[in-house]
């Protein structure tokens, strides 16, 4: 083999064909798969981050749900035992009133039967002096036998 | 030339013949046209290729070419990695670069022997040699560039001074200087000399297997001649690691501090 020009056209292709390579398919590609590297640990760093936030969530969330039921159960407790009272005290006021209005009525009842009595009472003795006036007309002193009646009755 | 008759009949002409390569031009300017012809085309192929999947890329994720191309690279760059301490901007193209080529270079051979040559005959071309790698100035060429890269290499790092002060002490110390500097000196232009020998006579000797097989009757052609295709896949491929893994190698020697 002698030195020719072969291999001075040789040598300028490959080193052409180097720069190529480098300027428009090395640079680019590995710059990209550096980025996609990057792009991936990042990717994967943001899903362990959710998926412990994922975690804390599920705590949060049952402790959340367990406070809710512990409150619900204590409302509800308050609730019944809150009932219970008002139909106690309405028990207990309705039984009273029922009691006052026995009461009234029962002392309406004495009252107007008294009334009735002192009426009746008035009612006899006029009567009884009507027909004692009627029967005893002339000699009897008026006076005197109310007297008799007054304390005849009065017994 | 017609069928196998001339070619069985002589076959030492049949071989020269296929060992010609197509040249102009006597002395200095004499150009083997199909060699720089061949390699040219291989390399501009691979430059299209690279050019289109270079612009279009992706930090996504990749589809076809792309995924070759990077799967490619990130295979040399695992290879450069180990060797060089410090990152290098060069050494991965030129790797790559090297591989490729070298390897589609290599890869012209497993097209049938006569084929091309025939097809070239009937338009008028007498001499053809499809594979470029058979042609010592092509793998030259490549060693010669990386020579000159690792003399760079070597002043940069070490400095003038210190390159030479490697060829006086390297082996046996100051006291044996004169025969350090001939012991460096061989190991070091020994280097590219086997660099570009070790592929170049594989691929010729490939060639040349290829051409003998093609001698023989044609009822036999077809077992040795695939045999040896098949193997010579593995020649090829191999050939083609060899070269970039030699390449990245001595740049990373050169490029290293002190021996």
């Amino acid at each position: 083999m002698n030195v020719t020009a072969t291999l001075f056209g040789q040598m300028i292709t490959f080193i052409v064909f180097v720069w190529f390579i480098k300027a428009y398919l090395w640079e680019p590609l590995t710059q990209a798969m550096e980025s996609r590297t990057k792009k991936i640990s990042e990717g994967l760093a943001a899903a362990e981050q959710g998926q412990k936030k994922i975690e804390q969530a599920t705590i949060e969330f049952s402790t959340r749900i367990d406070e809710a039921k512990t409150q619900a159960s204590s409302i509800i407790n308050d609730a019944e035992s809150k009932s219970k009272n008002i139909v106690e005290e309405a028990r207990v006021a309705a039984r009273e009133e029922a009691q006052k209005i026995a009461k009234t009525s029962s002392q309406q009842l004495e009252q107007e039967v008294n009334a009735a009595r002192e009426k009746l009472k008035s009612d006899v003795a006029a009567l009884s002096l009507l027909c004692a006036e009627k029967i005893i007309t002339k000699e009897v002193d008026k006076n005197m036998h109310d007297k008799i009646i007054d304390e005849v009755l009065n017994k | 030339m017609d069928n196998k008759a001339p070619a069985t009949d002589n076959p030492v002409d049949y071989i020269q013949h296929h060992l010609q390569p197509l040249a102009v031009g006597d002395g200095f300017w004499r150009i083997n046209i199909d060699t720089m012809f061949f390699s040219i085309l291989l390399a501009g192929l691979v430059m299209i290729i690279a050019y289109r999947v270079g612009r279009t890329v992706t930090s996504g994720a990749p589809t076809g070419m792309q995924n070759v191309l990077e799967s490619l690279i990130d295979f040399v760059n695992s290879l450069v990695k180990e060797a060089f301490p410090k990152p290098n901007k060069i050494v991965g193209p030129i790797g790559l670069t090297i591989f490729v080529w070298v390897l589609l270079m290599n890869a012209m051979d497993l097209i049938p022997v006569d084929l091309l040559p025939k097809l070239a005959d009937m338009m008028g071309i007498h001499y053809l040699k499809v594979v470029p790698t058979t042609d010592p100035h092509t793998t030259f060429a490549m060693s010669l560039c990386i020579f000159l890269l690792c003399i760079y290499y070597n002043v940069k790092i070490k400095g003038f001074g210190g390159y030479m002060k490697s060829f006086m002490v390297h082996p046996f110390g100051i006291y044996l200087a004169p025969v350090n500097f001939i012991l460096t000196l061989v190991e070091e232009l020994a280097k590219p000399l086997s660099l570009a020998l070790r592929l170049f006579g594989n691929m010729f000797t490939g060639e040349l297997v290829f051409l003998l097989i093609a001698l023989l009757p044609w009822y036999i052609i077809p077992i040795p001649g695939s045999l040896w295709a098949i193997f010579h896949i593995l020649v090829i491929t191999l050939q083609a690691f060899i070269f970039m893994v030699l390449t990245i190698m001595y740049i990373s020697m050169a490029s290293e501090e002190s021996h």
